[in-house]
């Protein structure tokens, strides 16, 4: 158990710049999740922890130890992979074993030692099958069992619900979170999907570009996004973005619709923005202002409603009840206790 | 004439096209494998029908052909060859495969290049070196030439397969606490040993096959099978029963061989520019 | 051990023996070819005369142009026919079922017997006597029942190219049918939906995608057709007279039979050229490859 310390990370190659000086201080014990899409340094970050990659410029420390120059195998950490990387040359129980193994551990320890990671993860019956002959969702478990099947000082793991479907991606999330309770390891965790950060983190860091956008926990980074970016990449569907100014404490649409109230001083653009859960639907002329439909969609939970304001479209989730069609115009109105307004030049948020 | 029947008749056409092409790849074949059997007689006319005989087999291993040296110098220079070429060839290859290097591309593309040297600018030095320090009609000097026109094919061939083996396993075993050379040995050698064996097998029919090297460099003692072909001749001409024979002896476990690696042929031959 | 070391001392053996079998060869060969360099006059092979051995090849020897000749004829017979009658059979093998599969799996015997054995079996077959398609032609085309066709100094290089062709022919189809079954389906089904014809499908959508796979094909076979000596030794050694010597069999002839090692260098060695610029080209479809 150790807490990781990167300081002024750099990664390049040639011209390209993958990590570009970031510095992140992951607690001892947390969970902590890279999100981002794809290219923007977060899988990179996780690859130079576990030592895949070396690092341009910047130190990492694991515990009171510079790993820089260790080898991976040096840096007590162990890690699930995206593909599983799996051993398809030896049965299940060898690959669980194999971390043992290869550091010398003593003969006898390794068969219960193997046996309680396979438990832990539902594998017993399968421990003298060959990788070849388990299903996606069980090989997931062969990966997370070689993981904890020693105590490292770190969990690395590297999108490791993307290649299972839909539904076992559910129920993988949920064993997956149980696990890391129970274990008590400090974690990395990198995915693209917002949905499991949101529920498996303690802290969230958003990538962008190679540089992190936002730290903070879930309820920080879905409910005070520091900027655009974070704003537009959390929550689904995606904030609604409305262009406009900021006049005499108001904020105005591009089409002159003086929409809510902001205290921010007076600025010639600024962009609103309002999640689809914080638009309520009204028949015409009961909201505050009267829309039409470009698309109505119902998902059965909700319904979702595509309005053209202006020369935008945004999104508005109404009651799984609600029936409307193509074409017909409705009243929406926002939830003024979540707003949030940004600068359009430097893409930060500005106080409303 | 319906649509159908169009079909059924280019289908007919197809299907008698096909074989008549087999036909054609399969005579030369079976026409060295009837005459192997054929008696001296008989082979000089042009027979379908005979009594066929096992003589020319046991003709050929005896004196003053003794086709069995041939068979053993064959064997001993393609295995030696294989066995020196094949762990070498997979230790560059991994690297290859796996870490950027300074002058990579000049290093492959100059190992590309030297499979198209032709192997009779090749022998020339060399003969000249043998015939100065006494290599020649020795198996040493043949292995240490085949091993020029065998290497280039391992090294691409194996590149090929360890590219195919994901990174992920191989890291996974690095963070699970091996050392790059526990690596290989643990988990690459493993994974690749069925391309590695397929590789050993289509190096060992080139050198077997191999025939420039062996008629400049041996005479007597280390004469390999290809050359052991021009020994049968009598005083009419070729001995074409015993060649035949002998041909098959050539043939048949190159054969056997190449329908064991049939699915990678192709990628060998052309050391991964096909697909 | 760190990568940084390993990884040149894992390729060092590869790369030592590369240069000691061919690299250094293709050297010592250009150094030759400026010597005397007989092989029955000691010290004659460290007697330089500068290009003369060169100037000797290009202005004094009908021979070396005869086999020059000869190449040049015979790669372009082969590498024309070669690709043409393996096209036709990967077309008509690629579809598969059961016919087809088996009989790609018999293209690969071919490969396995050995150029020098198919020189031997062409011989035998083309025997005047009792050789089996010499008597098989004499039946479909009466007059050429009795012509020697390996004394015939242009019949006898149409054999050899057939001894060639026939060799090859296996192998490419193999190759094309690799290539043609990496052109993606849904373009072909996309050009026959449009209502193309057969011909038109083959000539609009996979002729164009399976041309780097030609291409390819084209110059591996004017590779290994430039360099071909095994065949021709067995089937004809070059004859009747120099008719089919190709220039593998004019170096080896020079240098072994003659010992004239230094000239033979010196036609090695032009030979080498051509090689440069058709490796350069199959390395360029390699690298390409690897890029994507």
């Amino acid at each position: 158990m150790a807490e990781i310390k990167l300081n002024n990370l750099t990664k390049r190659w040639g011209d390209f710049i993958g990590v570009d000086d970031q510095s992140l201080h992951i607690k001892d014990r947390e969970f902590l999740v890279l999100l981002g899409p794809s290219g923007c340094g977060k899988t990179t970050t996780m690859r130079m922890i576990a030592g895949l990659e070396e690092p341009t410029a910047g130190e990492i420390w694991i515990g009171d130890r510079m790993v820089n120059d260790d080898l991976p195998k040096d840096r007590d950490v162990a890690m699930v992979f995206q593909n599983y990387g799996l051993y398809p040359h030896m049965t299940i129980f060898d690959n669980i074993a194999y971390p043992l193994k290869v550091r010398g551990t003593d003969k006898s320890e390794i068969r219960p030692r193997v046996e309680k990671a396979a438990e832990q993860v539902e594998l017993t019956e399968f421990l003298h099958r060959k990788p070849k002959a388990l299903s996606g969702g069980q090989r997931q478990r062969v990966a997370l069992a070689r993981a904890i099947v020693r105590t490292p000082k770190v969990f690395l793991m590297d999108e490791p619900l993307s290649n299972l479907d839909a539904k076992l991606r559910v129920t993988m999330r949920a064993e997956l979170k149980h696990l890391s309770r129970a274990l008590q390891i400090t974690t990395v965790y990198v995915t693209h999907d917002q949905i499991e950060a949101m529920t498996l983190a303690d802290r969230v860091a958003v990538m962008k570009n190679g540089i992190i956008q936002q730290l903070g926990t879930p309820d920080d980074i879905y409910n005070n996004p520091a900027n655009l970016f974070v704003a537009g990449f959390i929550g689904s569907p995606a904030m609604n973005l409305i262009n406009g100014s900021v006049t005499d404490g108001m904020f105005v649409t591009t089409g002159g619709t003086r929409l809510v109230p902001v205290k921010s001083p007076d600025r010639e653009k600024a962009i609103l923005g309002v999640r689809a859960d914080d638009m309520h639907v009204h028949e015409a002329g009961q909201g505050d202002i009267d829309v039409t439909i470009y698309a109505f969609e119902n998902t059965g939970e909700s319904t979702l409603l595509t309005v053209q304001w202006g020369k935008q479209r945004v999104i508005a989730r109404g009651d799984r009840h609600l029936r409307k069609d193509q074409d017909d115009v409705v009243g929406i109105s926002l939830n003024q206790d979540h707003l949030y307004l940004f600068d359009p030049e430097t893409e930060d948020r500005i106080e409303m | 004439m319906t649509g159908k029947q169009k079909k059924q008749i280019f289908g007919a056409i197809q299907t008698a096209l096909i074989l008549i092409a087999m036909f054609i790849m399969l005579v030369p074949i079976i026409w060295i494998f009837l005459a192997a059997f054929k008696s001296h007689v008989d082979v000089y006319q042009l027979k379908l029908f005979f009594t066929p005989t096992l003589e020319n087999f046991s003709v050929v291993f005896d004196d003053p052909y003794r086709l069995g040296e041939k068979l053993l110098n064959s064997t001993i220079v393609a295995f030696v060859t294989i066995l020196f070429a094949i762990p070498i060839a997979t230790l560059a290859a991994y690297s290859f495969s796996r870490f950027s290097m300074r002058g990579e591309t000049l290093m492959l593309v100059t190992i590309l290049a030297t499979q198209f040297v032709p192997a009779v600018v090749i022998i020339l030095p060399f003969f000249v070196m043998f015939r100065d320090i006494g290599l020649l009609d020795t198996r040493l000097g043949l292995i240490l030439v085949n091993l020029a026109i065998v290497m280039p094919f391992a090294i691409w061939m194996i590149k090929g397969f360890i590219d195919g083996i994901p990174m992920d396993t191989e890291e996974a075993a690095m963070v699970d606490g091996s050392s790059r050379l526990q690596v290989i040995r643990n988990i690459v050698l493993p994974m690749a040993a069925p391309g590695l064996l397929t590789s050993a097998i289509f190096c060992f029919i080139i050198a077997w096959n191999e025939f420039l090297f062996a008629l400049i460099l041996t005479n007597k003692d280390a004469v390999t099978l290809p050359i052991g072909l021009g020994l049968f001749k009598g005083e009419e001409g070729d001995l074409w029963n015993l060649l035949s024979a002998a041909g098959i002896i050539i043939m048949a476990p190159m054969f056997v061989l190449a329908l064991m690696i049939r699915k990678y042929f192709v990628q060998g031959m052309t050391m991964g520019a096909v697909r | 051990m760190r990568d940084n070391t390993l990884k040149y001392l894992l390729v060092l053996p590869a790369v030592l023996v590369v240069f000691v079998t061919a690299i250094w060869p293709l050297i010592e060969a250009a150094r030759l070819s400026f010597t005397v360099g007989r092989l029955n006059r000691p010290g004659s092979l460290d007697q330089y005369l500068g290009w003369e051995n060169y100037l000797w090849a290009f202005f004094e020897e009908p021979a070396f142009w005869n086999s020059v000749w000869v190449t040049a004829i015979y790669t372009l017979l082969t590498v024309g026919l070669t690709t043409v009658f393996a096209l036709g059979l990967a077309l008509l093998l690629a579809p598969g079922g059961r016919l087809r599969s088996s009989a790609q799996a018999l293209l690969i015997l071919p490969f396995a017997m050995s150029p020098a054995l198919i020189g031997v079996s062409f011989r035998f077959m083309f025997n005047p006597e009792f050789g089996l398609f010499d008597a098989f032609f004499g039946i479909v085309f009466p007059p050429l029942a009795d012509v020697s066709w390996l004394a015939d100094p242009q019949l006898a290089l149409a054999v050899v190219v057939m001894a060639d062709v026939w060799g090859w022919i296996p192998f490419l189809t193999l190759v094309l049918i690799g290539g043609l079954a990496s052109v993606p389906r849904d373009t072909v089904e996309a050009a026959q939906v449009d209502g193309a014809s057969g011909w038109r499908v083959f000539k609009d959508v996979t002729l164009p995608q399976l041309a780097p796979v030609l291409a390819v094909v084209v110059i591996l076979k004017s590779i290994f057709s430039l360099k071909t000596f095994d065949q021709v030794f067995m089937l004809t050694n070059g004859g009747p007279g120099t008719a089919t010597q190709t220039l593998s069999h004019y170096i080896y002839f020079n240098g072994m039979k003659y010992g004239q090692i230094g000239y033979s260098a010196s036609v090695a060695w032009l030979m080498v050229i051509p090689m440069i610029f058709l490796t350069y080209a199959y390395a360029k479809f390699v690298f390409r490859k690897a890029d994507q």
